[in-house]
């Protein structure tokens, strides 16, 4: 009885089958994956610091000053020019 | 004639997201809720160029430029001055970036061009479309991609040694940064 091939219902584990992966030069392949990968690491992580610094502000809401300021500019009459 | 509600809840909404690219344009909290203010004051005494239905978003964040540009510029030294007031702003960051993280973010930002800043913020932050933040800012889409793009390579650039063990890389990946020679 084979049961090596019982159940094969695991997704290898990650990186299993491609962290170690290389080409017939060996360590270029590896070097390059590196530095593709950190280059969509820091551009993730660019995109969310920026936001996050960003959001903070904006969470913030209205001020209220600003809020009276628009609220009277809206009542006013357009007359001055 | 009074404002249409409508138009004026528009306005509103838009305030938070216009301080914060004001922020980011002037680097200094007051300054920018001046600005923030002016902005308010130019656009409402100017309502009837505004076309309902259009992108009063859009419509804002190109007068508060405008103003940045015309005026606000003029004090570059100041401008230039990243930090100071800002960072009382951003007392409440969230928890997933740390403190010294976001100041070393802040920091890099601040080297930016100032047009590479805004075209980014625009896009990155603000989530304009390519097309939209080109008519904010007055230039062509491709200068906002070409904007973009070199922000960002120039921000990873200033970041990624600094920032290298808050991602974790392996050992390889530590060692193409250090470039073989440091330890």
């Amino acid at each position: 009885m084979s049961t090596s091939k019982t159940v094969n219902l695991q997704p290898p584990a990650p990186g299993e089958d491609k962290a170690e992966t290389r080409d017939d030069m060996g360590k270029p392949a590896t070097q390059r994956r590196s530095e593709v990968r950190l280059g969509r690491e820091v551009q993730a992580r660019i995109g969310q610091q920026l936001r996050a610094m960003y959001d903070d502000v904006v969470s913030q809401g209205v001020p209220p000053h600003i809020a009276d300021l628009v609220g009277r500019l809206s009542e006013q009459d357009d007359g001055a020019a | 004639m009074k404002l249409d509600p409508a138009i004026r809840d528009q306005v509103l909404a838009t305030v938070p997201s216009l301080r914060a690219f004001a922020i980011s344009l002037c680097g200094n909290i007051d300054r920018a809720d001046d600005l923030v203010q002016e902005t308010l004051l130019r656009a409402l005494a100017h309502i009837d160029s505004f076309q309902p239905g259009t992108n009063m978003p859009a419509w804002l964040f190109t007068i508060l430029r405008n103003l940045f540009r015309s005026e606000y510029r003029k004090r570059r030294r100041e401008v230039e001055d990243a930090d100071g007031r800002y960072a009382e702003t951003l007392k409440s960051h969230p928890e997933q970036t740390g403190r010294v993280e976001f100041s070393e973010f802040r920091a890099a930002l601040g080297k930016l061009p100032s047009d590479q800043r805004e075209a980014l913020i625009l896009v990155g932050a603000s989530g304009f479309s390519y097309e939209d933040a080109a008519a904010i800012c007055g230039c062509a889409v491709g200068t906002i991609k070409s904007r973009v793009n070199r922000a960002r390579t120039r921000l990873a650039d200033l970041l990624a040694i600094d920032s290298v063990d808050d991602f974790g890389p392996d050992r390889a990946t530590r060692a193409v940064l250090a470039g073989g020679g440091r330890s």
